[in-house]
């Protein structure tokens, strides 16, 4: 502990301060650094019980854009997407190491309580899966239990802001009473999606948004991404290298839990610089 | 049948080959559904006649035979005092009254006549003129025609239990008692009609007179002191153990010891309550808070476990959608599990208390078989429950105790079949579509 103008700092918070910046060594090819990085993972390596699940990645993500991970599955991308907001603490024999920082503060560091970090990275799921309540009481839950409205009014403009945003406001602002259960999968997902920033968060994580949804629903899911990256980082995974090539400004490409190769999402597609991701996206292997 | 020795067949051959085994497969099938509605048929066919018995013999125990009589309501025999008390009432006449108005409608010859005549009538009859006086005081002087139930034995008589072809050696009513009841049917005195006692009396050895009052009462506060106890505490164990304690040694070596409590015979549980309640602890024998607390340990790990398997029925995508908002573990707990898995709690505390409802064996540990005449007022005073009453008619020796032991199942079924709808209401309304 060292005492600095009258606030305790513990020496692990400036170590992990100065590690979440550091350069490290890394196999991975291509530049996993950014200029203005929201959140940086160092060396994570992550365990299910004695299985290495992931194996030292290092990446960062910058504010304001779409980082997309691919890979085949089991590669690990979906873990590493859980691991930037702790959602691995829900299962027992997950253990992560390493550095994952968010603005600088390392969000593993014990002084870090997971409640506000998920509050600051939210997350959209695989399945669409919205609350057995009412579309305003999915949307208003956040907001709710983080006490982000003053008063009902407030509330009711935060609601319906997150449902524009997500670009179902049109769609279901008649029947917000109604079960959020009851929507088609593809407006369910923007409901999550709009779950997801009424609380107004930093990044948005988002494993395989689009899988279960038909290419229309897809195709709206895909304009919402693009939009709300004007204000959010989004880090997504998707199995279809497509909606890669067409949403995401960078591009990481996941191998049997290593990161292999990133780099802008059109250099990665036009010129690999790694066989392995070349095959990946060339339908080779995967 | 040209199955080629090896190796993959053609597809003609493979064709052929399955419309061959279909006819089997569908002539199991049509087998199965046989058998299965045989099963179903002969599972009717016992709950059936198991209704019917029990209606059949059940259903005349919610009526008795009753005496119209001509009281005359003398205030200075029935209220010495004149002040209404009961100390007045109790210090009065009241047999002597309606022994004279029975003594006016059947006119018995002698002392003997007399004696016999006076055994027709129950002894719950004074209690019902001294009520009568006390509630309708104006009526005093006057003669009131009042209803009386009549002796278990002439209401054996009048269903036809005891028989008139019987020697008379062999009757437990006279020939001279045939007589008066023959008497007072033909003149239209004798009345057939829904039983007051039943319903409003309490526990007493002379069969026209026992009620269900008193087991009711105690049967609704036994269950609410095991509701009490045993829902919250049933819930937050099966919370605690499925989302929040750790897996380890300790976890399933409480797991395991919870599944075999549910398989602990009912009476150690009462053993349990008899050693560590009254024993130890000093408390009053019979009482419903001590019956409650036993059947609350008894219905405990049926309620542990049917809760457990509702909450690990919550699909895992809502509390990660929880999580993912940035609920806390106790706030996903609170607002989206418990919710969810209410419905199959609720299942589970039903069935506890439909259990602890029939459960006869651990109250006798604990003395709720003790005779109890007075309904209790609270938790602490002795009581005794359905079950256990009905345990204790089947006792008895008088022919009338077997209807009133019918009835008394009757209305424990019907207080069964009325907790299970309330619960079938309550869940469908708490049920939600994930």
């Amino acid at each position: 502990m060292q005492k600095y103008l009258g606030i305790h700092i513990s020496n692990e918070e400036i170590e992990s301060d100065t590690m979440s910046k550091a350069e490290v060594h890394t196999d991975t090819v291509g530049d996993i650094y950014v200029d203005d990085a929201r959140m940086t993972a160092r060396k994570v390596d992550v365990f299910y019980g004695d299985k290495k699940a992931i194996d030292d990645v290092s990446l960062d993500i910058a504010s304001k854009e779409v980082v997309s991970l691919i890979g085949p599955s089991g590669c690990g991308k979906s873990t590493f997407l859980r691991c930037l907001n702790r959602m691995n603490d829900t299962i027992d024999s997950c253990r992560v190491m390493g550095t994952i920082a968010l603005d600088g503060q390392n969000i593993y560091d014990p002084s870090i309580d997971v409640v506000p970090l998920r509050a600051r990275v939210g997350m959209v799921f695989q399945k669409p899966n919205p609350f057995p309540k009412s579309i305003y009481d999915n949307v208003a839950y956040g907001p709710r239990i983080h006490g982000l409205a003053a008063d009902k009014a407030h509330l009711d403009a935060i609601v319906e802001e997150a449902l524009q945003r997500a670009g179902l406001w049109a769609e279901v602002h008649d029947r917000l009473t109604q079960s959020g259960t009851g929507l088609s999968g593809g407006q369910q997902q923007r409901l999550c999606i709009a779950r997801a920033i009424a609380v107004s968060p930093e990044v948005i994580l988002m494993d395989e948004p689009c899988s279960a949804l038909d290419p229309i629903a897809t195709a709206k899911i895909e304009e919402l991404i693009n939009e709300l990256s004007a204000e959010y980082s989004i880090v997504i995974v998707t199995h279809s290298m497509q909606q890669a090539a067409r949403i995401s400004q960078r591009t990481a490409y996941f191998h049997l839990g290593k990161l292999i190769e990133v780099g802008q999402t059109k250099d990665v597609f036009t010129n690999p610089l790694n066989q392995q991701t070349e095959a990946y996206i060339s339908g080779k292997i995967g | 049948m040209n199955r080629s020795k090896q190796g993959l067949l053609s597809p003609e051959q493979a064709t052929k080959q399955v419309q061959e085994t279909i006819k089997r497969r569908n002539k199991q099938e049509k087998r199965f559904r046989f058998y299965g509605r045989i099963a179903i048929a002969i599972a009717l066919i016992f709950l059936v006649t198991l209704f019917a018995t029990i209606l059949s013999k059940g259903i005349p125990g919610f009526f008795q035979y009753y005496v119209t009589l001509d009281v005359e309501l003398d205030r200075e025999r029935l209220d010495p005092k004149g002040d209404l008390s009961t100390g007045s009432l109790y210090s009065g006449d009241a047999r002597g009254v309606v022994r004279d108005a029975l003594f006016a409608a059947v006119k018995p010859e002698g002392r003997s006549g007399k004696r016999a005549a006076g055994k027709m009538i129950s002894s719950g009859s004074e209690e019902r003129i001294r009520k009568f006086v006390q509630e309708n005081p104006d009526l005093f002087g006057t003669i009131q025609p009042m209803r009386f139930a009549l002796d278990d034995d002439i209401d054996s008589f009048l269903r036809g239990f005891i028989k008139r072809e019987t020697p008379e050696a062999d009757r437990r009513i006279n020939d001279r008692v045939i007589g008066y009841v023959d008497d007072l049917n033909a003149r239209g005195r004798i009345s057939y009609n829904v039983s007051d006692y039943l319903f409003f009396g309490s526990a007493s050895r002379d069969a026209e007179m026992a009620g269900i009052k008193g087991a009711f009462v105690g049967s609704l506060m036994t269950l609410a002191v095991c509701l009490v106890l045993s829902f919250p505490i049933g819930v937050a164990t099966a919370v605690y153990l499925e989302e929040i304690a750790k897996k380890n040694r300790i976890t399933e070596f409480i797991e395991i010891n919870i599944n075999n409590l549910a398989a602990v015979p009912s009476v150690v549980f009462g053993i349990l309550g008899l050693a560590i309640f009254i024993g130890i602890f000093g408390l009053p024998r019979s009482i419903p808070l001590i019956g409650g607390v036993v059947l609350a340990l008894m219905t405990l790990p049926t309620i542990i476990i049917s809760s457990r398997a509702a909450i690990r029925a919550v699909p895992p995508s809502v509390r990660d959608a929880a999580y993912g908002v940035g609920a806390s573990r106790m706030q996903t707990i609170f607002h989206h599990v418990i919710p969810l898995a209410l419905p199959g709690m609720l299942t589970g505390t039903i069935i506890g208390m439909a259990q602890a409802l029939g459960e006869t064996a651990p109250l006798l540990m604990i003395g709720m078989v003790a005779f109890i005449v007075d309904i209790p007022n609270s938790v602490m005073d002795p009581g005794t429950v359905l079950p256990v009453q009905i345990f204790m008619w089947a006792d008895f020796a008088e022919r009338m105790f077997i209807q009133k032991t019918s009835a008394a199942i009757i209305v424990l079924l019907a207080f069964l079949v009325g907790m299970n709808a309330f619960a079938i209401v309550l869940r469908k309304r708490l049920e939600r579509r994930w």
